[in-house]
């Protein structure tokens, strides 16, 4: 593009607008450590020799958010692991190989893309109930871990590669399993990182599947746990320990989004491109 | 030949292990939800046949329109202002002399990072009626009160802006990738010719972007009209009703154990967001052509 040294309004608006974005998170997370009389009294003020861990300790007392952490972190390694390995072994299908049958099957991989999450949220569960899987990790990890989502993401990616690079790896003796994994992957890595991003964010946010999956307090995602203690907040609302309650629900919400900031903040140039490699052009 | 037989066989193998699972968890359940839309079921006893009177009820149903008009508000808060605001922030960071651009990609995208059931917990807090951020601000200088989730006026935008705050960062991310596809000599001539800025924005960028842009309205329509998990947290779909989302009314009909009734709903759902995408992305490419 032409383009003409930005003026001040457009850093004005720009910085303004960054401003809001992170003001929101900043407010919870500096909040969440202020004695909880002052998130009331003094919303808008901080002063850091007030600064109190006392929501986290009353908090870590009333919810089993340990737990909550511990299961999260199960269902993402394996789903995760799943969805990593085996949706660019299926982009990869779709962009490189010629078969009967692939624009019937591609077909169907864009038409599960538009299916709302919803529609099978009933049924599933009563598959679940009728499996004996409810309360179980194996109903909170099958469903979705290979989603159509991330194979055409990959499928994009892979795409790019120049088909020269792949057949030099066949002449070589490779087998179709060893161009993949010596070829392609080197070559999509970020790409890779980008959808490893993706899906942890994905995993670690999922809210609507494990609420109605699991009901057990042993079960029970971060996210889960997290809106249980929403709903004990909307049942209180006339107790005296309102600021309590609202110190508590903070230091929930920022012990939850930290992991997913740092791990954000250390990946985000593998993040935002590896989104940019997948995405639409024009 | 085995390695011709293996090259053959091999997009076969690479591909089904997403057909397995889609089989047992989407394609099973779904003709199972069409079998379970034409009965009356409660999750125990028998399911008893009775053809469309699901159908027929949501279709008659007060609440199921008040379900599909609250989230078609919610759609027209979102999804215009959405777009439009995006794509202007997308221009301006696609200036490549801007400096602090990593900063500010990274100040958009970051709300995007945050779990939503927690934000959605800050929301409740900041927006509370009496002892909230917002409202505290508000009378600083010298403003009322205002009952942002209390109120049937101002719960849908207090949710609208929780959407839009989580996921604009995303959209400006898919249009900047749109926007480096668009070769430079088109604004090079329009600015020979003279054009404004402004100008050049919407009869230039805007149709240039069009593929971008329907993408996106696709992927925020069946958001929106899926959104569950804001009002589900923040406002249980109160007050009176006016943030009973259409995903959340879905969601009653499994609390209320009319999972027939529900499974009817899904349908209807699915219908109108197919609709829905078919109509938008037909009226993108219709401008331009």
């Amino acid at each position: 593009m032409n383009d003409k040294r930005p003026g001040i309004p457009t850093y004005a608006l720009l910085g303004v607008l960054a401003l809001l974005f992170l003001y929101p998170i900043w407010w919870a997370i500096s909040s969440s450590v202020k004695p909880a009389a002052e998130i009331i009294s003094d919303p808008l003020g901080f002063t850091l020799g007030d600064v109190t861990l006392d929501g986290y300790r009353a908090m870590f007392a009333d919810v089993p958010i340990g737990t909550g952490f511990a299961n999260t972190a199960l269902v993402l390694a394996i789903k995760g692991g799943m969805t990593l390995f085996f949706c660019p072994l299926a982009g990869y299908a779709f962009a490189k190989y010629k078969f009967p049958g692939k624009d019937v099957l591609f077909g169907i991989v864009l038409l599960t893309l538009m299916l709302p999450t919803l529609v099978l949220i009933i049924p599933l569960l009563l598959e679940m109930s009728a499996l004996g899987w409810v309360n179980t990790y194996k109903a909170l990890i099958l469903p979705g871990s290979i989603d159509a989502f991330s194979i055409f993401w990959m499928r994009q990616v892979i795409a790019a590669i120049p088909d020269e690079l792949l057949d030099a790896g066949r002449v070589d003796g490779a087998s179709e399993f060893g161009v993949f994994r010596r070829i392609v992957v080197p070559v999509i890595r970020p790409g890779l990182a980008g959808l490893a991003v993706l899906t942890m964010m994905n995993v670690y946010n999922d809210f609507v599947w494990p609420v109605v999956a699991v009901n057990d307090e042993r079960h029970q995602t971060l996210q889960v746990v997290l809106s249980t203690l929403a709903q004990n907040i909307s049942g209180n609302r006339i107790g005296a320990d309102f600021a309590t309650v609202w110190s508590e629900l903070l230091a929930a919400s920022s012990i939850a989004m930290i992991p997913l900031l740092l791990v954000f903040i250390l990946l985000q140039r593998h993040f935002i491109n590896g989104i940019l490699a997948g995405s639409v052009k024009g | 030949m085995s390695a011709l037989l293996r090259r053959r066989a091999a997009p076969y193998v690479f591909v089904l292990p997403f057909f397995l699972v889609f089989a047992a968890f989407g394609a099973y359940p779904l003709a199972y939800a069409l079998r379970l839309s034409f009965t009356k079921w409660t999750g125990a006893g028998e399911a008893r046949w009775i053809g469309f009177d699901n159908y027929t009820y949501l279709l008659t149903s007060p609440e199921f329109w008040a379900s599909l008009g609250n989230s078609s508000v919610m759609w027209l808060l979102v999804v215009p202002i959405q777009l439009v605001a995006g794509l202007g922030a997308a221009v301006l960071l696609s200036n490549a002399k801007l400096r602090l651009r990593g900063v500010f990609r990274v100040a958009f995208i970051a709300p995007f990072v945050t779990p939503l059931v927690a934000m959605a917990q800050v929301w409740i807090v900041v927006f509370d009626r009496d002892y909230g951020l917002v409202n505290h601000a508000l009378n600083l200088v010298g403003l009322p009160d205002v009952g942002w989730l209390t109120s049937t006026a101002w719960s849908k935008p207090t949710l609208a802006l929780l959407f839009l705050w989580k996921t604009t960062g995303f959209a400006i991310i898919i249009l900047l990738a749109g926007l480096q596809s668009v070769p430079s000599h088109v604004y090079e001539a329009a600015d020979l010719d003279g054009a404004s800025r402004a100008r050049q924005f919407w009869s230039m960028t805007v149709p240039l972007m069009r593929r971008s842009l329907s993408f996106l309205l696709v992927i925020q329509t069946l958001a929106v009209f899926q959104m569950f998990a804001e009002p589900f947290v923040v406002t249980q779909g109160g007050p009176y009703g006016s943030t009973t989302t259409a995903g959340l009314y879905l969601y009653d009909h499994i609390t209320a154990s009319d999972l027939g009734t529900g499974a009817a709903n899904s349908f209807l759902l699915v219908i109108l967001v197919f609709a829905l995408s078919l109509v938008s992305v037909r009226l993108l490419r219709a401008r331009d052509e």
